[in-house]
């Protein structure tokens, strides 16, 4: 399958800044970083220093990601004129996200956002931040920033200043907007992100591990499937990681590359590889000890394409990392991979699951052929004396699809344009119904990624009224939706484009009988503004 | 209210809800990321979480419907922002292959 959507404009205007950002030392990096912003910003911002450290107005009362810092640079070279060349600008990045970045914990909740993996609705939003901020954009976007309560208030004077169509929406014109924003709004971010929290206080004082070394890595590619692989990150001369990655996809097939790495604020690692011919990022943080990472790895060039990464450190324990698939039919038998390091010993797939074959074993990878003789159980995967929290889950009926995402927005473009098409790829998740024997329950089990037959259907009576399901996109076998055409379509009433609400169905064949479930899909217009973070 | 008669598909539809506590819920409903909630005109969704009240096809109003800045997070805002980003293509219903999206520096 071709991954490639040949969103090149993209790869071509990106500096690849966050994967590219040498790691200095710190002592050295503070102060290049510092004189950079003596040169490039003092025009407009002022210093102001004591003996212990040199503050810079509005820049010091901001915390952010990396992605955020980059957001700001990339605004004050396109608003304000800042000349800041790329290498200064990864250099800026590195620092204020070192010095002014979020702890793990303050950046846990927004993960998505960061991984760009936005095919989701935002859950738990405070209404009054819904309706004031993110109508327009994510919540996530906000919610990874920390400031004091002028720099808040200043935010919301330049959305003012910069979008004055603000004051003038629904939900904004019945009130005094403005007045809102600047006194009620700011305070209540100011409360709820506030700049100084015990949380960064602790991390930016803590040690960071470094990230260097061998890492057993699990994770998905649309088209491709499961692979486990082994990643090394060693560090080069420019204080980078350089990457070689070197594994097998869940059918044995060869996934290979290379690539770069940099880690921000001691556990915020974004590489850039090459693997199989195509540009992929991976997005993971770090746990404190620096033993596991975990994130999504997706297209460069079409970051709605990806999959879920995890890294587990090789520090010479025998560990287990993953079983793919991770469920097995009782009284059937399949072939299972174990994924781990240093594995060693009996192979144990708990009572009532039999290893009729081993294929192929060797310290990482281990290929069985195995039968659930016994009754529905979730067990753990044991190899002599490996640590171990993968489960195997038997199961005797698939109660249950969940459809992912389930909820998608893609985008209509191609047909000679200059906008691409924004496709969305789907994976079905089965559940057992648990022990309660009733699917929808909060006992159900989840079994695991299972292949799945893909169609779509019209959402509703009006959604088939207007053929939606003809004009808005097809979904391919492996469950990956592409939009229609961009542009007018004659054969639509009033020449509407081939928008369309679409429920995405997954089936899922469990012996003679079949279990679907759904996804909620808008083919949408072009998105014109494609920022950092949405 | 009562002596107006709605004309159009979208006044059919405000007449429909029940309620103006209705018509506050759906608009500030949640969306999937990366599309507004800026419902009045929507870009991505219509006031009712459908498609049948929005500018459509949206090139053919594209500029009355954006507004210069309307849905400045999804239509490049041409009022401050990027002045210049539809200055080659006057007619969006004939020349919308010339529109061309804001990458933001974003690798």
């Amino acid at each position: 399958m071709a991954l490639n959507n040949n969103r090149l404009k993209r790869v071509l205007m990106g500096t690849g800044a966050l994967a590219l950002a040498g790691l200095l030392s710190p002592a050295a990096l503070a102060t290049d970083a510092q004189e950079i912003i003596r040169d490039r910003c003092l025009a407009c911002h002022t210093e102001s220093s004591d003996a212990a450290n040199s503050t810079f107005s509005r820049i010091s009362d901001q915390r952010k990601t990396p992605e955020g810092w980059h957001m700001t640079l990339n605004r004050m070279e396109h608003l304000r004129d800042a000349k800041i060349s790329a290498q200064e600008k990864r250099e800026l990045i590195k620092y204020l996200s070192d010095t002014q970045g979020l702890a793990p914990e303050e950046a846990a909740p927004f993960r998505y956002l960061l991984e760009q993996d936005t095919n989701l609705v935002e859950s738990g939003v405070d209404e009054n931040l819904m309706q004031m901020c993110a109508r327009c954009h994510s919540a996530a976007r906000f919610g990874l920033q920390r400031r004091t309560l002028d720099e808040w208030q200043m935010l919301v004077d330049f959305h003012m200043a910069q979008f004055p169509g603000i004051e003038l929406h629904a939900g904004s014109r019945d009130r005094p907007w403005y007045q809102l924003a600047h006194n009620e709004t700011s305070a209540q971010l100011s409360e709820q992100y506030p700049l100084d929290t015990p949380e960064w206080n602790n991390w930016s004082k803590a040690k960071k591990v470094d990230l260097k070394g061998r890492w057993r890595v699990t994770g998905y590619v649309p088209g491709k499937g499961e692979f486990s692989a082994w990643m090394t990150a060693a560090t080069d001369d420019d204080g980078r990681y350089n990457l070689k990655l070197e594994g097998n996809y869940a059918d044995g097939a060869v996934i290979e590359g290379s690539g770069k790495a940099t880690v921000y604020t001691g556990y915020e690692w974004r590489g850039t590889l090459t693997i199989d011919s195509v540009k992929m990022r991976q997005v993971m943080a770090a746990d404190k000890d620096g033993q596991v990472m975990a994130g999504r790895m997706f297209l460069a060039m079409e970051d709605e394409i990806g999959g879920e990464l995890r890294a587990v450190k090789d520090t010479g324990k025998a560990q287990v990392v993953a079983v793919m698939p991770s469920y097995l039919k009782a009284g059937e038998s399949a072939e299972l991979v174990i994924v781990g390091q240093n594995l060693d010993g009996d192979i144990d797939l708990g009572d009532g699951v039999r290893i009729d074959e081993v294929i192929a074993r060797s310290k990482d990878r281990i290929v069985v052929t195995a039968t659930a003789t016994g009754t529905p159980a979730v067990n753990d995967v044991q190899v002599g004396s490996a640590d171990s929290t993968v489960a195997l889950a038997v199961f005797d009926q698939v109660a249950r699809v969940d459809v992912t995402p389930t909820n998608a927005v893609t985008r209509i473009g191609g047909n000679g344009g200059e906008m691409e098409k924004v496709r969305a790829t789907y994976r079905a998740i089965g559940y057992s119904a648990g022990a309660d024997g009733e699917a929808g329950t909060d006992d159900d089990v989840r079994l695991g990624y299972m292949p799945a037959s893909w169609s779509i259907e019209p959402v509703d009576e009006v959604a088939e009224h207007d053929k939606d399901h003809l004009y808005a996109g097809e979904i391919t076998p492996a469950g990956m939706f592409i939009p229609g055409d961009a542009g007018p379509n004659p054969e639509r009433k009033m020449s509407a484009n081939n928008v369309g609400r679409l429920n995405v169905v997954a089936t899922v064949d469990d012996g003679d009988s079949k279990v679907e479930g759904r996804g909620s899909m808008l083919v949408s217009v072009p998105d014109f503004v494609e920022r950092v973070l949405d | 209210m009562k002596h107006l008669k709605s004309l159009n598909k979208k006044a059919q539809l405000i007449n429909k809800a029940i309620s103006p506590e209705e018509v506050e819920d759906v608009v500030a409903m949640q969306t999937v990321v990366g599309c507004t909630a800026t419902t009045d005109p929507g870009w991505e969704l219509d006031p009712f979480g459908g498609l049948g009240s929005l500018c459509q096809p949206m090139e053919s109003d594209l500029y009355g419907c954006a507004d210069a800045c309307w849905w400045p997070a999804q239509v490049p805002d041409t009022m401050n922002t990027y002045p210049d980003w539809n200055k080659d293509v006057a007619k969006a219903n004939e020349d919308w292959r010339k529109l061309d999206g804001i990458y933001e520096d974003g690798e």
